[in-house]
């Protein structure tokens, strides 16, 4: 039976969907599944990490591991995906993962594969599905090696109700932190806003914006949905929005339920970050823009006097 | 202080990309710089600039990239080294990583600045397996880099829960993102003297190295076929007056797509 080892993806403390998605993807293709948890004080997480679908739960708690530090977690990853006997190991898309599936691909001496959104195990060959030139096309890959470790697409694969799992935990020692990468800061952009990799609805404003105010407009709207509020990359450059809220095949890659696009374009980075998304709105003034072309439901107007009443027609469907 | 950057020549992804039988088609495809690499390449240009560092840089592959590399040059760029070989046709980023290890033991650098992934693959592998393959400390999406001392930098990444400010001893790699800065556009002086470098172009033979030594027969992966991306169609767009278009496209929302 293959095995495949599941790098839990923790968020301030809080166990992030993509874990249970990953760990549902892995049962589905008949693998026996672990996972790996890093952080610290993260034990209260370990009923989460057996119901989200694993048999095996590697704990790797220790007050330094709190900051996150690409060598150590991977040197965590490793450990783990040695004493499971692991064939594959899959990241949920996040920058951490992207930055440690290499190192432990290297470490292992495994294939690597980035952005992954299906894949494949037959008779000992894994193959992967991902999409590549800014997703204008995808490429199926095969691993020439007998392991894979693989970053996966957000959204790629959905987690099964049914699939549980069992606590069966072991506790790892702790890493020696890296003396040559020292972390002396995180600045937190947790704002208490609602995390776009787990929002149900997103909405994201770009240029069309044109000031703070417009940027406010906008973020009303967000709220009064409850949403995800993201950003196209103009406006992050312009200072209006915060790195880490620019969607986009550079930034944050969203696939929510709905998916509201307020005066962006649509360039193929921007569109690269959104186009699972399962419905997509878009308000824009320029009949022509691209965004169009990928939009369920387009709205040709000025967002300053479509984003108000769009607000108050929602609040009316919405009750 | 030396610096090396890494430079890929790539499809340009803004025009149409054609598949046919498993294969991407080669005609009316573009070749451009990879946006990261160019990124990287304003950064290291700039750290000579304000610290005096030396700065060379590196393509592996593609071809003829005489263009790119003039482009560099024509950026500030002062050293530029060209590896072609048969070898390395089918060459994985764990491939093109070991090559550029054998690039930087002949070269005593002290940093490394790649771009963060390339527009063509986007796999964003090959300078983290660099920094593990020559046991060099390593930060990637980096959006920031500013120099403490001689040997030591300290560099913004973005994270996943905010910007991570981590101070690295030197040498190290840094894999950057486009965010880092906005590259300059060359200058007529620069593009005239930059005509004028010399290029050192080698092969693995040339480089002290061999296929077998940097893997090139034993791919870690290898792509089977290319196959067109599912295509989205746009639906129902709405032009007229606000406030009965905005009303309409809510209703569909709720009742047709069932999203609110």
């Amino acid at each position: 039976m293959a095995k495949v080892l599941v790098v839990a993806d923790i968020k301030e403390g809080v166990l992030k969907g993509s874990t249970a998605e990953l760990c549902s993807k892995a049962k589905a293709i008949g693998a026996e599944v672990a996972v790996a948890a890093i952080g610290s004080s993260i034990e209260p997480l370990i009923p989460d990490l057996a119901r989200a679908g694993s048999d095996t739960q590697y704990i790797s708690d220790d007050p330094g591991l709190e900051a996150f530090s690409a060598g150590p977690y991977a040197s965590c990853v490793v450990e783990a995906a040695r004493q499971f006997g692991a064939d594959m190991i899959w990241f949920g898309f996040s920058e951490s993962g992207k930055a440690v599936a290499p190192r432990v691909a290297a470490q292992l001496d495994a294939a690597c594969a980035n952005e992954i959104t299906d894949v494949t195990l037959d008779a000992g060959r894994i193959e992967v599905v991902r999409p590549a030139f800014t997703n204008k096309v995808v490429q199926r890959v095969k691993a020439n090696t007998d392991k894979l470790v693989a970053v996966v697409r957000a959204g790629a694969f959905e987690a099964d109700e049914g699939v549980t799992g069992s606590e069966n935990v072991v506790k790892l020692s702790a890493p020696a932190p890296d003396a040559k990468a020292v972390v002396k800061q995180i600045i937190s952009d947790a704002t208490g806003d609602i995390d776009l990799a787990d929002a149900d609805i997103v909405v994201s404003v770009g240029r069309g914006a044109k000031n703070q105010e417009g940027v406010d407009l906008v973020k009303a709207l967000a709220k009064d949905l409850n949403a995800g509020f993201g950003s196209s990359r103009a406006m992050v450059d312009g200072g209006f929005m915060p790195h880490n809220k620019q969607v986009g095949q550079t930034g944050k890659i969203v696939a929510p339920s709905l998916y509201i696009a307020v005066g962006i374009s649509g360039a193929i980075q921007h569109l690269a970050g959104m186009n699972g998304s399962k419905v997509i709105l878009a308000v824009n003034k320029d009949p022509e823009a691209p965004i169009f072309n990928v939009a369920d439901y387009g709205i040709v107007g000025d967002l300053f006097e479509v984003v108000p009443i769009l607000r108050e027609e929602i609040k009316k469907v919405r009750g | 202080m030396k610096i090396l950057t890494t430079v890929k020549k790539v499809v340009d992804v803004e025009l149409n990309i054609k598949v046919n039988d498993g294969a991407i088609v080669e005609e009316g495809l573009q070749y451009v710089i990879n946006a990261w690499d160019e990124s990287a390449v304003e950064a290291a240009v700039q750290m000579k600039e304000n610290h005096g560092a030396e700065t060379t840089l590196v393509s592996v592959g593609g071809g003829d990239n005489t263009d790119v590399i003039r482009r560099c040059y024509a950026m500030g760029i002062e050293n530029g080294i060209h590896i072609e070989d048969p070898a390395l046709d089918k060459a994985d980023s764990s491939i093109f990583a070991k090559v550029l290890q054998k690039v930087y033991e002949a070269g005593n650098y002290d940093l490394v600045i790649t771009g963060k992934q390339a527009q063509d693959t986007d796999s964003g592998h090959t300078g983290i397996l660099l920094a593990e393959y020559l046991g060099l400390p390593c930060v990637s999406n980096v959006i920031g880099i500013e120099v403490i001392d001689e040997q030591h930098i300290s560099v913004s990444r973005a994270g996943d829960s905010g910007t991570e400010i981590v101070e690295l001893s030197l040498p190290a790699v840094v894999t950057v993102d486009v965010s880092i800065n906005e590259p300059r556009l060359p200058q007529m002086r620069g593009i005239m003297m930059a005509k004028k470098k010399k290029i050192e172009e080698m092969d693995l033979a040339a480089l002290g190295t061999s296929p077998d030594e940097v893997g090139a027969g034993a791919p870690k992966s290898e792509i089977i076929e290319f196959m067109e991306s599912e295509k989205r169609k746009g639906g129902q767009k709405f032009e007229g007056d606000a406030a009965e278009i905005t009303a309409k496209v809510v209703q569909l929302l709720a009742d047709e797509a069932k999203v609110l």
